[in-house]
């Protein structure tokens, strides 16, 4: 009997499989993560989004009927992301202390970010469209899609590039944090997020509130600038358009 | 009903990111204009009201959740690059280190030691 493809068009009339699926799998990859007691190179998301993957391709559920219905969730990303104005005016007074260190390392910093990533891609003869799609690889997905369509990027490439920069630059922080003999959570926080965007933040609120809201911080004025200048940068340059 | 009307507050914030970037044409998500806004607004009160907290703190815990759907795109993109996507991922991986190492290294050398002033 071929009831297997009515079956799951009935399930995915409404958004509620996809939904049902992403918790499914957001909270199994979350346990998971425990049992293996943390790894900083395979954070929770990563194993989550493994399995989902797994998932959709095993029941035969394309990507593009999945996301229609995940639009439910992803809907709460505007909201979350306003809601980060709380922890980042909880430490309100800590990042004022900073405001000048930070302000002067955020745009060489931010600017470093896209420049590097660039560079490298380019000296391996990579295309314009696949340069255009990775240079806001450090920037939260909302705003970089926009810049990604601004600049003539793909944005399918850029979201991959978006993942695999904030899911290495967890186990990078680490890395650099014990070689240069940092500990101070504000600097760890400020570096996730400004690297690392969304997912850095995730792993910055795992560490401590004050590294979240540092993270929150970084990831926000990285956004703002990032969205600000890469447009103007490209243009001076020449490219694409 | 306290989550439920920090929530509307949430929202609320949004649109007015939302309304803000129609007049202005700011290259800025509205999610972000919303988070500043809300920053000002909770300095100028001086506190958290209970119900944004009831509302924020649920919301920043699902955070990871919610970029999953993304997330799992790339993996449905990964047959359309062949061939390219050694240069892209040795541009990603050595690209976020070195600018990683450059983020804590500025930091440090501007903040130094803030406890042994």
């Amino acid at each position: 009997m071929s009831a297997d493809t009515p079956l799951l068009s009935l399930l995915t009339t409404t958004p509620l499989f996809a939904v049902g699926l992403t918790l499914a799998a957001y909270l199994l990859g979350s346990a998971l993560f425990q049992r293996l007691r943390r790894p900083s190179w395979l954070p929770a998301i990563l194993i989550a989004a493994l399995l989902l993957a797994g998932a959709l391709a095993l029941i035969g559920l394309p990507y593009t009927d999945y996301q229609q219905g995940a639009k439910w969730l992803t809907v709460l990303l505007g909201p979350a992301t306003v809601a980060l104005g709380m922890p980042l005016y909880q430490q309100l007074p800590r990042i004022v202390e900073l405001w000048r260190p930070l302000a002067i390392c955020l745009p060489i910093a931010a600017t470093l970010a896209a420049c590097y990533s660039l560079a490298i891609a380019w000296l391996l003869g990579s295309s314009d469209t696949i340069l255009a799609s990775i240079a806001a690889k450090s920037v939260t997905a909302p705003i970089a899609i926009g810049i990604t369509e601004q600049l003539g990027g793909t944005t399918a490439l850029l979201l991959g590039a978006l993942l695999v920069t904030g899911v290495i630059t967890i186990p990078c922080v680490s890395l650099a944090a014990r070689w240069l003999h940092i500990d101070d959570e504000r600097l760890i926080g400020f570096a996730l997020g400004l690297n690392g965007h969304a997912i850095g933040t995730v792993r910055a609120f795992e560490i401590s509130p004050t590294a979240g809201a540092f993270a929150s911080l970084g990831m926000s004025l990285t956004g703002i600038f990032t969205a600000v200048l890469l447009p103007l940068a490209w243009r001076l340059v020449g490219m694409g358009g | 009903m306290p989550a439920l009307s920090g929530f509307l507050w949430l929202i609320s914030y949004w649109l007015i990111g939302e309304v803000v970037i129609h007049f202005t044409a700011l290259p800025i998500s509205s999610g972000v204009i919303g988070m500043l806004l809300l920053c000002a607004t909770l300095a100028v009160r001086g506190r958290v009201p209970n119900n944004i907290a009831a509302a924020a703190q649920p919301l920043i815990a699902l955070l990871a959740m919610l970029i999953m759907p993304g997330v799992v795109g790339v993996f449905f993109i990964i047959g359309e690059l062949a061939g390219q996507w050694t240069a892209i991922l040795i541009a990603l991986l050595l690209g976020t280190l070195l600018s990683v190492v450059t983020t804590l290294w500025l930091l440090k050398r501007l903040i130094g030691q803030p406890n042994v002033r």
